[in-house]
């Protein structure tokens, strides 16, 4: 048997990778909110409580059901990078993988007041 | 110390303690002037119909004037957001945020359940 790979079968290979990628990226993105509920619990220690207020400086932390997806995704990405500043919120966001970010992202924007 | 002088270091202080307390509560009346250029990418009242800039109105008043002094300082990084923060004095942005919180919104806390 020749185990050796010709260009066309390592063409072939590729296309069949590629379409898996494609088929599954969206499911991926999608977000779940069921999961997103149990890995959000964390979150609500703080945001899930009513006129919660970070010290130093003091304001009230941000209300989140309802708010955008997209741009809650962006917000953790950047606490995660560390190009927004939060020191809870980056040691919070250090520990998410992406997926584990749109579950969040897909919970907290499915819960607003409608 | 003479009386004068008493009454004068106590009208001193009462003038600082009043301005303080106006200066905390922002204006929404004057926010709302003060908003058309923010209603481009977050509507008109705050609430964003682009996913990626998020809703305002509703949020806490607090918060909204935290994050605008975040952009200007620039602890906060966005270009788009830093250059009109950077335009604003501490006024027009608590005014800004007395607006933005006072409108009706979709925003709330998710509780604990």
């Amino acid at each position: 048997m020749n185990l050796t790979i010709t260009g066309l079968q390592r063409r072939l290979i590729t296309l069949v990778a590629v379409v898996l990628l494609m088929a599954t990226a969206p499911f991926v993105q999608a977000g779940d909110a069921d999961a997103g509920k149990q890995k959000a619990y964390t979150c609500l220690g703080c945001h899930g409580v009513l006129h919660y207020v970070n010290t130093y400086p003091t304001y009230h932390v941000p209300k989140l059901g309802g708010q955008h997806k997209e741009y809650l995704i962006a917000a953790l990405k950047a606490y995660r990078s560390k190009t927004r500043a939060h020191g809870t919120m980056q040691a919070n966001a250090d520990l998410l993988t992406d997926e584990d970010i749109e579950d969040i992202a897909e919970y907290f924007a499915s819960q607003g007041d409608k | 110390m003479t009386m004068p002088k008493m009454t004068k270091v106590a009208l001193f202080a009462v003038s600082i303690l009043v301005s303080g307390i106006a200066f905390a509560g922002g204006d929404a009346e004057a926010g709302k002037a003060a908003s058309a250029t923010c209603a481009a990418c977050h509507g008109a009242d705050g609430n964003s119909t682009i996913p990626t800039n998020p809703k305002l109105a509703g949020q806490y008043e607090s918060y909204l004037l935290q994050a605008l002094k975040a952009y200007k300082s620039g602890e906060r990084q966005n270009a788009i957001m830093s250059g009109f923060a950077s335009a604003l004095t501490e006024q027009q942005m608590a005014d800004l945020a007395a607006y933005f919180s006072s409108q009706e919104s979709t925003l709330q806390t998710v509780l604990e359940r």
